[in-house]
């Protein structure tokens, strides 16, 4: 009986394993092989090279640039949807029936579901200096045009925004319903020791939920690495470069740009070395 | 009692900006789809127009948004099948055969997910190029999978555990094999919450954005890279066009948001209770 289970373990999960390390270990090595090299778009011969396409991105001002920019973005978009969706959350836990909870859930889940190119133009569209939604009050108090995407000091807040809309609504969704599966006895308790609002889900109800917080917020640093759709549709990475983050930067070197295969594809080995070892350690501490 | 009370309205009316801020501005746009250009391009917003039918039409008779959504449907719809097939077995072995490697079995499928897409679709282009499969379905079906099935096994396997191993037992005390357990038991009684899953994966890919970009130039374009383009076309920007593509584009994965929302009740009631 054991054995036979085993052998079922073992047909249900060799095969998908090798499929998976194929299709992800094939393009990593490509990746590196690439990276060795000064392949460009244009011609198909290619020489090695060594490390000095590596040597060179650190003398390259505008990579460092773009990856201050993408740990900006990283920083900013992690905090900002984890400390919103847990007030919303808190908020919707105290104020609301369980019946208007489930209603606005459904609310909250409906920009996560969007493609990242449509939060894009929906949000692009409503921060049109001229013609938009949300830049029409201060169009109209002013006189002024609003024009947040082409300001250097607001366009990354601007595009971190969307992100935060999408996540942070989402986010509340899951902790309103991880507050709802709480005990109710430690609220009491805490209760009657007279601990106000604030103070009950501060030393109460988060500390509680602490592991799932947790692996919300390393889901969320994860997923904060895609920010390619919406920084691609808002800015292109400007006005300038104070929008481009280290995606960004990969595809206009390799593809806009130069067509410099190669060194796009440094730039892509080094961001898999980086997160691959930051999110490693991350993940191994948190499960210990 | 006394101090709450505005306390709570003041909750509810944050709550009640919130909901605003995650409707109006598709709402707005979904009314932008049906606006003509003058309706659109004013100082101030309107809100009482006639409608027009123009911009779907127009964005629904071009070629290239026709040729999109059919490769969104063909890509997507194959990939999360091929998810399907290879995920949900492995997602069921993982979840009834604990052993040494089931940690490790997880955190290599979730790790997949650290790889920045660029550093996947720069090698992808020139492998696809070399081996003169560039700018096809296959090659963004296949690109796709390793999504998918990462996807299908990271969330399948909650849904497995929540079958209750006695079911199981019974049916093997009634002389069901290893396999047939699977197939008879387990899977239609996870059907609920893995259908969730692969709604989830399927949104996923439906949704991506930047592997498609470096990986098509015209034959195997993907819907969102499509609406993408619409933007290029010339200084006068086709606004309701434009908005009529978008809304286009979101229809498919909201559909879904039904089944999204219970499949996360299940999930969350599992991990916490």
């Amino acid at each position: 009986m054991r054995a036979k289970n085993n052998y079922l373990a073992a047909t249900f999960i060799t095969p998908t394993m090798l499929v998976l390390a194929v299709l992800a270990f094939v393009p990593t090595i490509y990746a590196i092989n690439i990276s060795l090299q000064d392949r460009e778009l244009s011609g198909s011969d290619a020489n090695y090279v060594g490390l000095s396409n590596f040597i060179q991105l650190f003398s390259d001002r505008r990579f460092l640039n773009a990856a201050f920019v993408s740990l900006k973005w990283e920083l900013v978009t992690v905090s900002a949807t984890m400390i919103i969706a847990v007030l919303l959350a808190i908020m919707m836990f105290e104020a609301l029936s369980p019946r208007l909870r489930n209603a606005l859930s459904l609310v909250f889940l409906m920009p996560v579901l969007l493609p990242r190119v449509s939060a894009a133009y929906v949000w692009k569209f409503a921060f049109h200096p001229l013609f938009g939604l949300a830049t029409y009050p201060y169009k109209a108090l002013t006189g002024q045009p609003l024009d947040l995407l082409s300001n250097p000091n607001t366009a990354l807040a601007t595009v971190a925004l969307v992100d935060a809309w999408q996540w942070a609504l989402f986010f509340a969704v899951i902790i309103v319903k991880l507050l709802e599966t709480l005990p109710p006895q430690p609220f009491e308790a805490a209760k009657l020791d007279h601990a106000r609002t604030w103070e009950i889900y501060a030393y109460v109800a988060i500390p509680m939920l602490k592991a799932p917080l947790i692996s919300l917020t390393f889901v969320k640093m994860i997923e904060s690495l895609r920010a390619f759709d919406l920084i691609y549709v808002m800015t292109r990475g400007g006005p300038g470069i104070t929008t481009e983050t280290l995606d960004m930067y990969a595809f206009s070197q390799g593809f806009i740009e130069s067509g410099k295969i190669s060194y796009a594809s440094s730039m892509a080995v080094l961001m898999m070395i980086v997160t691959t070892v930051a999110f490693t350690i991350l993940w191994k501490r948190v499960r210990t | 009692m006394n101090r709450v009370r505005p306390a709570i309205w003041i909750a509810r009316v944050i709550l009640g900006l919130a909901a605003a801020m995650a409707i109006v501005p598709v709402l707005w746009t979904f009314l932008n789809a049906f606006k003509n250009r003058v309706d659109i391009v004013t100082p101030a917003p309107v809100f009482i127009f006639t409608p027009t039918l123009d911009n779907f039409i127009y964005v629904l008779g071009r070629e290239s948004v026709l040729q999109g959504l059919i490769n969104s449907v063909i890509v997507s719809g194959a990939s999360v099948l091929i998810g399907a097939l290879f995920g949900l077995p492995t997602a069921y072995a993982v979840a009834r055969h604990p052993s040494r490697l089931t940690g490790e079995i997880q955190f290599f499928v979730l790790s997949l997910r650290f790889l920045p897409p660029v550093a996947v679709a720069i090698p992808l282009m020139v492998i696809w190029l070399d081996a003169g499969l560039y700018d096809t379905q296959l090659s963004l079906i296949t690109t796709y999978s390793l999504l998918t099935i990462s996807t299908t096994v990271w969330l399948g396997i909650p849904a497995f555990q929540r079958v209750p191993k006695e079911v199981e037992e019974a049916a093997t005390v009634d002389g069901y094999g290893p396999y047939a357990v699977f197939f008879k038991v387990a899977l239609p009684i996870a059907s609920r919450s893995l259908i969730g899953a692969l709604a989830f994966s399927f949104v996923l890919v439906w949704n991506e954005f930047l592997i498609a970009l470096m990986l098509t130039t015209s034959d195997a374009k993907t819907l969102p890279i499509v609406a993408s383009e619409l933007t290029q076309l010339g200084r006068d920007v086709p606004w309701g066009i434009l908005n009529a593509s978008v809304i286009l584009l979101s229809l498919p994965p909201l559909l879904f948001i039904g089944v999204l929302s219970g499949f996360l009740n299940s999930i969350v009631k599992k991990t916490n209770g």
